[in-house]
């Protein structure tokens, strides 16, 4: 076990909405090669056949209104180009601008859809994170579809067969949250949601277990600053643009289309200074910054196969006509993880480097807590018990003070 | 030496539209949130449904108490702290 390992005692994982790893970081492969990003020359065909190359033209806001779709039959055609369900189709990530069409019936409009930032001038907060940590080249989301299903993963280990976003019942009570697990075996865990107007996607938990598991996230910074931060963290962005107790304006900085992507930032940047600002915590804090799905946005990289996690959604379910195993991932989303045992300018390779990918899924995420926190004593799913630990990028050096950024949000 | 500090500009005024329609996600939450009220107040009924004349003994209204309480608490407003 690493010195870092070692020294390690919380894990926070920060998780955003809806945006693509090429549309977000895409644009770092010009300078580090490593990083599995854009060249220029991806494309897509649009509904007239005319062929759409990616643009680094993306805006923070106004630019993917209306939603870009990214439930199921959507991101199946996004992945295959096609509706048709025909036996031995390959995927080929040449179906997002047809697919937006379906939204915008604009074609100029659907070519949006293939717009990347300029990472480095655009997202500060999140490029400097990639550059300065580690970034996955190969992190998906656990399902080709929304957001509720994908979240579950990260909770559960599993979405227990659904792939939408309908009202989510736990089919299988012997699976239980990473935040149940974790109560149950004396430790301590955490779900802050932003505040009470825009609180969490993560609904079955207020249910049970209210008082151990939720708290808002000025309560985080308190813990932060305090020393009294949980074994493990997950926080939820603002997810609507609502008024403040004092009267001022709080804006949604969970990133989906089409809330500001610049407020985002500042948010990610907030989580990270409350980490990297009190020393203890920081040494001994491991913080993964994970966009939930891709939300519909372009990525070029074919999502792999994987383990299936036992169930099947019914061609009902899918609404593609055709049954889903869980066999395939989602589409591959922005993921950092950060802490200063992570040597500066880490590359984890995904797909493009065949003998040596590491792929990640949010059932990562459940499976490294309970591998970590208790040693993998849980009942879980075959799906969460197959997913790659994170933490193995901790290494014995632990990088100077000096030698860690902080960010200043400017007023 | 001190750690470098990287400035993250101000998000544009103009972002804030809470006014901008409900996308599919907080329809979707907004949905969730009344299943997880309807839990509660099936439990509330069941409470209040309750004849206060059954309650004969202690342990009765204890069992009572305790279940009122329980679900009194939820609603105190506490800070849900570590």
């Amino acid at each position: 076990m690493s010195v870092g390992l070692q020294n390690l005692k919380h894990i926070v994982v920060l998780m955003m909405e809806n945006r693509s790893f090429d549309h977000m970081l895409g644009s770092l492969m010009q300078k580090y090669p490593k990083i599995n990003g854009l060249t220029g020359n991806e494309s897509n065909p649009d509904t007239n056949g005319t062929i759409v190359k990616v643009q680094q033209k993306a805006e923070f806001q106004s630019q993917l209104d209306p939603d870009p779709d990214h439930h199921f039959p959507g991101v199946d055609l996004q992945i295959f180009g096609t509706t048709e369900q025909a036996a031995g189709r390959l995927p080929n990530m040449q179906g997002f601008v047809k697919d937006y069409f379906s939204q915008t019936k604009d074609v100029n409009r659907s070519h949006n859809i293939m717009y990347y930032f300029d990472s480095q001038k655009d997202l500060p907060v999140l490029s400097t994170l990639a550059t300065e940590y580690a970034v996955f080249n190969g992190w998906f989301s656990s399902i080709p579809g929304p957001t509720i299903c994908n979240r579950a993963f990260a909770h559960y280990g599993t979405s227990f067969g659904q792939v939408g976003m309908d009202i989510f019942y736990i089919l299988d009570n012997t699976i239980a949250s990473i935040y149940e697990r974790m109560i149950q075996a004396k430790r301590t865990a955490k779900i802050y949601y932003y505040d009470q107007p825009s609180s969490t996607m993560e609904i079955v938990n207020l249910l049970k277990n209210q008082p151990q598991i939720f708290a808002t996230f000025d309560q985080f910074i308190s813990d932060c600053s305090a020393n009294t931060l949980p074994d493990y963290s997950f926080v939820e962005p603002c997810y609507n643009d609502h008024p403040g107790a004092d009267g001022g304006q709080i804006l949604a900085s969970d990133q989906h289309p089409d809330h500001n992507v610049r407020e985002g930032e500042r948010f990610i940047g907030d989580v990270y200074n409350a980490i990297r600002k009190n020393p203890s915590l920081w040494q001994s804090t491991a913080l993964l910054v994970v966009y939930d799905e891709h939300g519909g946005i372009y990525d070029h990289v074919v999502p792999p196969a994987c383990t299936p996690d036992g169930y099947t959604a019914s061609a009902d379910a899918t609404g593609t006509g055709a049954p889903f195993a869980f066999d395939r991932l989602g589409i591959r989303v922005p993921a950092i993880l950060i802490s200063p045992w992570i040597p500066r300018g880490t590359v984890v390779p995904g797909t493009e480097s065949a003998g040596n990918a590491q792929i990640f899924e949010h059932a990562s995420i459940p499976g490294t807590v309970t591998n970590f926190f208790l040693n993998g004593d849980a009942k879980r799913t075959v799906r969460e018990q197959q997913a790659k630990s994170f933490l193995g990028l901790l290494t014995d050096q632990m990088r100077a003070d000096d030698d860690c950024v902080v960010f200043n949000n400017l007023q | 030496m001190a750690p470098k500090i990287v400035n993250v500009p101000k998000t544009d005024p103009r972002a804030y539209n809470p006014n901008r329609p409900a996308g599919t996600l907080l329809r979707s939450q907004a949905l969730h949130m009344r299943e997880a009220l309807t839990k509660h107040a099936q439990e509330l009924k069941a409470l209040l449904d309750i004849d206060m004349a059954s309650l004969k003994t202690e342990a009765d209204v204890s069992a009572y108490v305790h279940r009122s309480t329980a679900l009194l608490h939820r609603y105190a407003g506490k800070s849900a702290k570590k």
